[in-house]
C-alpha cells in the first residue's frame, strides 16, 4: 500500500463534488454488473453451469442478460457525462510525461507533481472513454441485430465487444485496487468527496496549489475525528 | 454515500426507461435474425478483399458437371488466400 508519508493532517480539501461522485458511481455500478453478467455470458457455461446446475444457471443467466441490456443505458449516459465533465483536465501534457518517467510515485519515495489528474489517472480516463464508447457501440449493434449492418458487421461487433470488454475489466481491476486498498486516503476522494491535505500535497501538488490560489485556505475543512500529524 | 444512493436510483430510473425502449424497438429474434442482413452472401468472401484474384472476377459461363476438379479439404482451409494453381475462374466461382 502507498501510504501518506507525512501522515494525515486532519484537514480535508474537496476533491470531487457531489455531481462528479454521482456520475462516477452510476457508471461504476453499471460497469460492475455488466462485467459480471458479461463474463457469465462468455464463461458461465463452462465455469458456473457445472457448479449450480442447469435450472439455477438458466434463471441467473436470463436475469443477468436482462440486466446487461437495461443497464447499458445508464452506463452509456455515465460515459457521456464523464467525457463532458472531465475531458478538459485529462488532456495529456508535459507534467504527465515527467510523472511517467518517475514511475508515477509508485516506486520508492518519489512523489512526482501532478495537476488534478496524474498521468495514470488520465490513462484510466481515456480507457473508460474509448473503451466505454467501443463497448457501447458494439453492444448496441449486438442488441439490434442487422440494423444497418450485415453478418460481417455482426461478427466484428461480437469480437470487438468481447476483446474490449475483457481489457476494460482488467484495467478497472487495477483502477479499483489503486483507488481502494492500494493507496491510503484515495477512496475518500470518491467516497466522501474530500481528501486529506497531506495526501493532496504528496500526490497532486500542482492541483493543490491551484485550488489554494483559487479558493484560499478558507475552503479547507478540519476533520474532528482525524488524527493530526505530530 | 448519498451520491452512491442517488446513482443507484438514477440507474433504476434510466434502466427502466431502457426496458421500455427495448420493448418498443427490438424485434423478436425470429424476425431480427431472418432479415436480408442475416443471410450470408455467396458472392462475398474475404479473398475478394485481401487477394489479388478476387472472387468478383466476372464469370460469364457456369462450369459443366465434371469439368472442374473438386477441391481437397486442405485447399479449402487456404481458400481466402487464393485459388489453387491452374483452376479456372469459372471453376472457382462454381465451387
Amino acid at each position: 500500500m502507498i501510504r501518506i508519508e507525512s501522515r494525515r493532517s486532519g484537514i480535508n480539501i474537496v476533491r470531487f463534488n457531489a455531481f462528479e461522485r454521482f456520475v462516477h458511481w452510476m457508471t461504476a455500478t453499471c460497469f460492475i454488473i455488466m462485467a459480471v453478467s458479461g463474463l457469465n455470458i462468455t464463461f458461465g457455461k463452462d465455469v458456473l453451469l457445472p457448479l449450480i446446475g442447469p435450472t439455477t444457471f438458466s434463471s441467473w443467466t436470463l436475469a443477468a442478460k436482462y440486466a446487461h441490456n437495461f443497464l447499458s443505458f445508464p452506463f452509456t449516459l455515465g460515459v457521456i457525462l464523464i467525457v463532458l465533465i472531465w475531458i478538459a483536465e485529462n488532456i495529456p501534457n508535459r507534467v504527465d510525461v515527467e510523472w511517467f518517467k518517475r514511475g508515477g510515485g509508485m516506486v520508492g519515495q518519489d512523489r512526482p507533481p501532478a495537476y488534478r489528474f496524474n498521468g495514470g489517472q488520465k490513462g484510466t480516463y481515456w480507457i473508460v472513454v474509448l473503451g466505454g464508447t467501443a463497448a457501447a457501440v458494439s453492444g448496441y449493434l449486438l442488441m439490434f441485430p442487422f440494423y444497418g449492418t450485415t453478418i460481417v458487421g455482426m461478427q466484428l461487433a461480437q469480437v470487438i465487444h468481447g476483446v474490449v470488454a475483457m481489457l476494460f475489466v482488467a484495467a478497472m481491476l487495477a483502477h479499483t485496487y489503486i483507488g481502494t486498498i492500494g493507496m491510503e486516503g484515495a477512496f475518500e476522494a470518491m467516497g466522501e468527496g474530500t481528501v486529506d491535505l497531506n495526501w493532496a500535497k504528496e500526490h497532486h501538488s500542482l492541483w493543490l496549489e491551484e485550488e489554494m490560489a483559487r479558493t484560499g485556505p478558507d475552503k479547507l475543512r478540519r476533520q474532528p475525528s482525524a488524527t493530526p500529524a505530530e | 454515500m448519498r451520491a452512491f444512493l442517488v446513482a443507484c436510483l438514477a440507474i433504476v430510473v434510466v434502466g427502466t426507461g431502457g426496458y421500455f425502449f427495448l420493448n418498443a424497438m427490438q424485434e423478436p429474434s425470429g424476425v431480427a435474425y431472418a432479415t436480408g442482413g442475416a443471410r450470408i452472401s455467396t458472392s462475398w468472401v474475404w479473398r475478394s478483399v485481401i487477394g489479388p484474384n478476387g472472387a468478383d472476377e466476372p464469370t460469364t459461363k457456369t462450369a459443366q458437371a465434371g469439368e472442374c476438379d473438386m477441391r481437397k479439404t486442405w485447399q479449402w482451409i487456404f481458400v481466402d488466400f487464393g485459388k489453387p494453381d491452374g483452376e479456372s475462374a469459372t471453376c472457382s466461382a462454381s465451387q
